[in-house]
């Protein structure tokens, strides 16, 4: 990836020439538009990215991150200075489920995510990830675009405008939910880069292939219609292009018709998972979240760069009322994420994919009952300390990394940021995350704003 | 080049002032003014000047300020370079300072300061201190004259004569003028926003006068549909949108389109551009005949998110500086001081958010009085269903034994009388289902379910009944007096019905086993995140409660809600109003947030302007909230930034890149101007045609710079590849969002050309032109983010134009690019034979007449058979030429 590409795609952006475009154009049309792949800075651990969002803020204490000072102290106030959360909170309140030992590494991990449990020495859990406003909004912007407020690309944009992406027949970035979390589609902007990089949004709640991706099938003509549409498209193009002379960027623009029609046969075939086998299907089960792991291993399989699955709509994580609630999100989460674990594995792609499974935050060791709640026994949000969880290419599986204090409070030990995170994700995919920039409105920006340690004791 | 020389001159002549007034004789002062003041003034005073920025504290206007140093320190030892942070600042060797930020000192320069400073760093104290401000955007603005340029050339303006100067210089050749036909395509797509009709395009073809391109672009900037494209070019800096912040789903403002609609009628009638600001700022604070008209505009603020971005939309949008940037710290490049960020954000922070109505106070009055009235009112109705339904539920409570026998016996087969137990049938059967149902939250009633298991006898059932029953009855107890208790925790009923109240009031809870019996039993239904829960055994609400009820109280309830329907029958509507700013009750400053931390404050940020517009002390923005101040600030000739930010901008939309190519951010990091006296001239004019828009845009159209054609020629292309210095016309390469949606409908002729009017969201039924589309914040028009519309949650200064294969499925496979070609299939279809119809296709799409082999592919095509035509159509619609603009 060479930076001055920088000024070549922002001037497709711009859509003027500048500066020695011309050849850079004519190389990028020829090699198939500003998505063909691109070199990393330095040789990736990882290829591509499966991003589980686990939205509403999953509790770290009750799932990856075992308390036994919690359970010892239950019921009674937190021991020190308040901390400052969304709604008021009570006491300590432990845990509901016990941890267990697993695998080789003695991973602790939950009751309610056995599955995941059986595949814990593929993972490593990050115990000590902060983040900067405790409101949904706020972190889900931070988690997804390393910036608090509207504005700033996508992760998943920033990823697809370094690396491009392998398959030029599917989108480059894709995001399933089967409506729209909290924020919705501001989650998967590019905002200042390039639309072509923005999140291709696919409502997975949709059981029709044909209309997962919009535009992807002509209800009114067939394909053999079309071709003889596009045949004579072609020559009025060509005659066009020739009237108006030197023009490189129409040209590249013209040429993304034919890429256009490759797509249309291969994009439904891939969103289309009864092509997997019924053993495959009943593994991951027929929930939107379940569905939604299952298209991504199809789609991470044909090289698209990134895919996010959103667990469903609004955020179905917010425990607030019933810590219990967490038993039945897990086990509609628990099978999914194991199965494509295995699955990533048994096709040979979990060597070179970078599997991330977490939250915008994590929630409170104190009970929740604040006149809002129902039941009185949630969690609030919790923004000074959660867990996030990586497997695949490049992550030391069955391992820990850092701690939050002795309650689950705050990270305490090895405190990982956000943006450690993002720059340790970019670093897995061959990126340096300061050198990864966009000119916009006279500022470099990148993912990492001016922070960022990649947190390389989790790096194989 | 000429500018550059300017330049020059200024610099030699500020040095020759400066020299002139040193002491030849002072050798080492000699040294300081030839040598380091000129590095200093250019390089580091715009920062660290006096009276302005003083970022780090720091000065470098007197020897004083530099031994007293920033935050950190004195900046230089007398004589011992290596140890001085301003050399090791500029030499980029210290650790945290490393300057200037953008480039590097020349290694002379480098070397002169480090002498100076071995030396003795003297400084001669006789000179005054240079203007602090040296970068060329916050220079005054001059009208420069038009340069001459070479070759009897007539017909040119004085645009044109910067152009040349250019173009000249740079050893390139003007390029050739536009056929008619391309020419008129673009001034109408530029101006409105729509292709040109057969008609305008041949009235123009044929009109030989010298005025023609004239009489054109008067035509289209009296048109109502000017306002509509270049309204939206604003709305894109205003970051407009429908949408109600912060919501989680799409809950459209229903008067947010007013402000839409005040912009597009602001520019068709040409308000002063400086009123035009103003308004937007101060709308409500402004003299005028008729204030609801400026209030209006107060929409830029009140629709969009809180008053951080507020400064930083007020920055990039009328001055072109980056102020949001020095919300967490001084601005790295530009001299913001982060206090100069506080200084506006008092500002807006003592402005509230208003809804200014349209309507009399009588009817806001009624309106209010009348929602008053329907609220309290459904407070009662409330409170009497919960009274009853808890009292029911209580009640039922005392009789749990009772029916969990009659379910036992059901479930053994028995024929089971509710009347006859004096049961209550409906509550016996929900019972008998709950009794069923697996999956309880807690293991109360797990005794039970092993005891039909095991088939138990009926006595060992009743015995156990019978303990649940008081087990049941001392949970309601617990749960009634604890809810008494919470009651008065939350201030009584107020307290209940207010939101804030409650979050920050921690409450009592059953423990948790003990909550899910009782919510089973007797709670409401309720949704929450992953739950559904569908009410308790005992739960009888509003709809169900009257039969339970005494006759008296039963035609209590029903006379109440009768009333309720009545009085929400007969309340007025909301009444129309704008979303507005009003003065705050109490305006006042606020502290610097360190680093942007709202919880650690700092100094007081008095209200005033910015420090690097102003001379000396910046202005006072304290009467009232400071807004009236502000925008008349702002919006004010003297302000070398408002008029060229917004030539700029027009010049931007009309040759495809700015003069500035960072059309929001001029300062250090945007982009130096390409023509930096042709800005000012333009700047100069807009002023002295009293802010008009309109006379700019003919200014510029009527150039030849801007009627040139796209050809491009071999020469200049090797030596401007990029067209910076405007040889050529830019090729517009694709159609925007709106222009390319309103074009289909328009050559379709579907377009519904009503002007104004509530947000209609798109789709196959709405016809109208896309500005009136409703623009949602959460879940974007899929097809218009397709074509780069612009995020609504930031101000966007440009539009991007990205391609690729998503937009081409688009435009083969959308049902919407379908049947606008059926649609254009019919308009033609009426034309006469194969030849006339395509040609009138090809003149409503392109402007032009088809060529032979254009007319031999399309009759070829259209002779295919079914649909033929359609098909045809659709591919017209798809090809390059509709949707670019040459």
């Amino acid at each position: 990836m060479q930076m001055n590409r920088r000024d070549a795609l922002r001037t497709m952006g711009a859509g003027f020439g500048t500066l020695g475009l011309i050849n850079v154009l004519h190389a990028e049309a020829a090699a198939g538009g500003p998505l063909a792949p691109k070199a990393p800075h330095f040789a990736p651990k990882a290829k591509r990215v499966i991003f589980l969002f686990l939205n509403g803020g999953m509790s770290h204490i009750d799932t990856f991150d075992p308390k036994p000072m919690l359970t010892k102290h239950d019921g009674k106030p937190l021991p020190g200075q308040k901390i400052e959360t969304d709604r008021a909170s009570g006491n300590l309140m432990r845990s509901p489920f016990e941890f267990r030992k697993h695998g080789q590494s003695g991973t602790e991990v939950s009751e309610i995510f056995p599955r995941v449990a059986s595949v814990i020495d593929d993972i490593c859990v990050i115990r000590s990830m902060y983040s900067d406003n405790g409101n949904h909004g706020p972190s889900l912007l931070m988690m997804n675009s390393g910036h608090g407020l509207t504005g700033r690309p996508s992760m998943g944009s920033w990823i697809t405008y370094g690396l491009g992406t392998v398959n030029q027949n599917l989108p480059g970035f894709v995001v399933l939910c089967p409506g729209y979390p909290v924020l919705g589609a501001q989650l998967w902007n590019s905002t200042f880069l390039p639309s072509v990089y923005q999140g291709t949004y696919i409502p997975s709640g949709e059981r029709e292939p044909d209309k997962l991706l919009a535009n992807i099938r002509n209800r009114t003509y067939g394909t053999a219609e079309q071709k003889e549409q596009l045949a004579l498209l072609d020559k009025l193009n060509a005659q066009y292009v020739q009237r108006v002379g030197h023009q490189p960027e129409l040209e590249a623009g013209i040429q993304t018709m034919e890429v256009a029609f490759r797509m249309q046969t291969e994009a439904p075939d891939v969103f289309d998972i009864s092509k997997e086998s019924a053993a495959t299907r009943a593994r991951y089960g027929d929930g939107d979240f379940g569905r939604g792991c299952l298209t991504a291993l199809r789609l991470a399989e044909r090289g698209t760069r990134m895919v996010q699955v959103y667990f469903g709509n609004f955020q179905p994580w917010d425990s607030h009322d019933d810590i219990r609630l967490h038993a039945k999100l897990a086990h509609a989460a628990d099978g999914p994420i194991a199965s494509l674990i295995k699955d990533l594995k048994a096709r040979g792609l979990f060597e070179d994919t970078l599997l991330i499974v977490g939250s915008e935050f994590g929630r409170t060791p104190m009970i929740q009952n604040s006149g809002l709640e129902k039941v009185g026994n949630g969690r609030d949000h919790n923004v000074h300390g959660f867990c996030t969880l990586l497997a695949g290419g490049g992550v030391k599986g069955g391992t820990t990394y850092g701690a939050t204090d002795d309650f689950g409070l705050r990270a305490a030990e090895k405190r990982c940021h956000v943006h450690d995170l993002h720059a340790t994700i970019l670093h897995l995919l061959g990126i340096d995350h300061k050198r990864l920039t966009y000119r916009y409105s006279g500022r470099d920006f990148r993912l990492t704003d001016v922070e960022g340690n990649v947190i390389h004791d989790i790096l194989v | 080049m000429r500018a550059d020389m300017r330049l020059c001159q200024f610099v030699i002549w500020t040095l020759a002032a400066l020299v002139c007034e040193s002491a030849f004789a002072d050798e080492a002062a000699d040294f300081f003014e030839n040598k380091v003041r000129p590095v200093l003034v250019k390089n580091c005073l715009a920062c660290h000047g006096s009276g302005v920025a003083k970022m780090g504290g720091l000065q470098l206007d007197s020897r004083d300020h530099l031994m007293a140093g920033g935050h950190d320190g004195p900046v230089i030892v007398p004589g011992d370079p290596e140890r001085s942070m301003l050399i090791q600042a500029v030499r980029k060797t210290h650790d945290r300072f490393k300057m200037p930020p953008q480039g590097k000192l020349t290694d002379q320069e480098i070397a002169d300061l480090s002498s100076w400073v071995k030396s003795g760093a003297v400084w001669p104290d006789a000179v005054a201190a240079a203007e602090p401000n040296e970068f060329w955007a916050f220079q005054p603005v001059r009208k420069p004259r038009a340069p001459t340029v070479s070759g009897g050339v007539s017909g040119l303006t004085d645009i044109d004569r910067f152009i040349r100067a250019k173009l000249e210089s740079n050893g390139l050749k003007p390029g050739k003028r536009a056929e008619k036909r391309a020419l008129i395509r673009r001034a109408t797509f530029d101006l409105i926003g729509l292709p040109p009709t057969p008609a305008e395009v041949d009235a123009f073809v044929n009109d030989a006068s010298e005025r023609a391109f004239a009489k054109v672009v008067d035509r289209l900037l009296a048109s109502p549909h000017y306002g509509e494209r270049w309204g939206r070019y604003w709305l894109d800096l205003a970051r407009y949108s429908d949408g109600q912040l912060g919501a989680s789903k799409d809950e459209p403002f229903l008067n947010a389109y007013r402000y839409r609609d005040w912009v597009i009628r602001s520019l068709n009638e040409d308000m002063p551009y400086d009123l035009f600001a103003k308004a937007q700022i101060a709308g409500d604070l402004l003299p005028s005949d008729d204030p609801q008209n400026l209030i209006a505009g107060l929409g830029f603020y009140a629709l969009g998110p809180d008053e951080d971005d507020r400064v930083d939309v007020t920055g990039q949008v009328f001055l072109g500086l980056t102020v949001g940037c020095a919300r967490c710290h001084d601005h790295k490049y530009d001299p913001i001081p982060t206090k100069d960020f506080y200084s506006l954000l008092g500002v807006f922070k003592s402005s509230d958010k208003h809804q200014f109505p349209l309507a009399s106070e009588a009817v806001v009055e009624a309106h209010k009085r009348a929602q008053k009235d329907i609220q309290q009112l459904k407070n009662t109705i409330d409170d009497f269903v919960n009274k009853h339904s808890t009292e029911l539920s209580e009640l039922l409570a005392a009789k749990t034994s009772r029916y969990m026998m009659a379910a036992w016996d059901a479930a053994n087969g028995q024929t089971v009388d509710a009347t006859a137990l004096k049961l209550d049938e409906t509550t016996l059967r929900r019972w008998i289902a709950y009794l069923n149902s697996p999956g309880r939250d807690y293991k109360f009633l797990d005794p039970w379910d092993e005891l039909i298991q095991k088939r138990a006898p009926r006595d060992e059932a009743q015995k156990f009944a019978d303990e649940f029953e008081r087990f049941v009855v001392q949970v309601f107890a617990d749960k009634h007096a604890m809810d008494d208790r919470n009651y008065v925790k939350l201030g009584g009923a107020a307290g209940v019905r207010d939101e804030k109240t409650r979050q920050y009031t921690n409450l009592e809870s059953l423990p948790i086993e003990q909550y899910y019996l009782w919510r089973d039993l007797a709670s409401e239904p309720y949704r929450k995140d992953f739950l559904d829960f569908k009410g308790g055994v005992y739960y009888y609400g509003a709809k169900e409660i009257d039969r339970f009820l005494a006759a008296e109280w039963r035609e209590h309830h029903e006379a109440l809600n009768m009333r309720l329907a009545r009085l929400q029958k007969e309340a007025p509507p909301q009444y129309p109003f704008l979303h507005a700013l009003t003065e705050g009750k109490k305006p006042a400053d606020v502290k610097v947030y360190v680093r942007g931390d709202e919880k650690n404050q700092g100094e007081v940020a008095p209200r005033r302007y910015l420090t690097a517009l102003s001379k000396g002390e910046p202005p006072a923005l304290q009467t009232g909230s400071g807004r009236l101040p502000l925008a008349n600030l702002i919006a004010d000739a003297a302000n070398p930034l408002f008029a060229r930010v917004m030539v700029n901008r027009i010049w931007q939309h009309h040759f495809g890149r700015g003069l500035v190519g960072t059309p929001s951010n001029f300062g250090q990091l945007g982009e130096r101007p390409s023509h930096p006296e042709l800005l000012d001239y333009l700047a100069a004019t807009f002023v002295e045609q009293r802010w008009s828009l309109k006379a700019m845009h003919r200014m510029l159209m009527l150039s030849e710079t801007y009627q040139l054609s796209t050809d491009t020629d071999e020469a200049n292309l090797a030596k401007d590849p990029e067209n910076r210095w405007l040889g050529r016309a830019n090729l517009r390469q694709r159609l925007d969002a709106e222009a390319l949606r309103d074009a289909l409908l328009a050559v379709s002729g579907e377009l519904d050309r009503t002007i104004g009017g509530p947000a209609i969201p798109l789709g196959e039924s709405n016809k109208r032109r896309t500005v009136y589309a409703l623009i949602g914040r959460t879940k974007p028009n899929a097809e218009m983010a397709l074509f780069d519309f612009p995020n609504p949650n930031a101000t966007s200064e440009q539009r991007m134009v990205t391609v690729g294969p998503m937009q081409r499925l688009y435009l083969m496979n959308n049902e919407f690019v379908v049947n606008r070609a059926k649609a254009l299939a019919e308009r033609i279809a009426g034309e006469g034979d194969t030849a006339a119809r395509i040609t009138s296709a090809y003149r409503l799409l392109y402007g032009r007449e088809p060529n032979a082999d254009e007319l031999r592919l399309g009759a070829d095509f259209a002779a295919k058979g079914q649909d033929a035509w359609p098909k045809y159509m659709q591919v017209l619609l798809a090809s390059a030429e509709f949707s670019s603009v040459n």
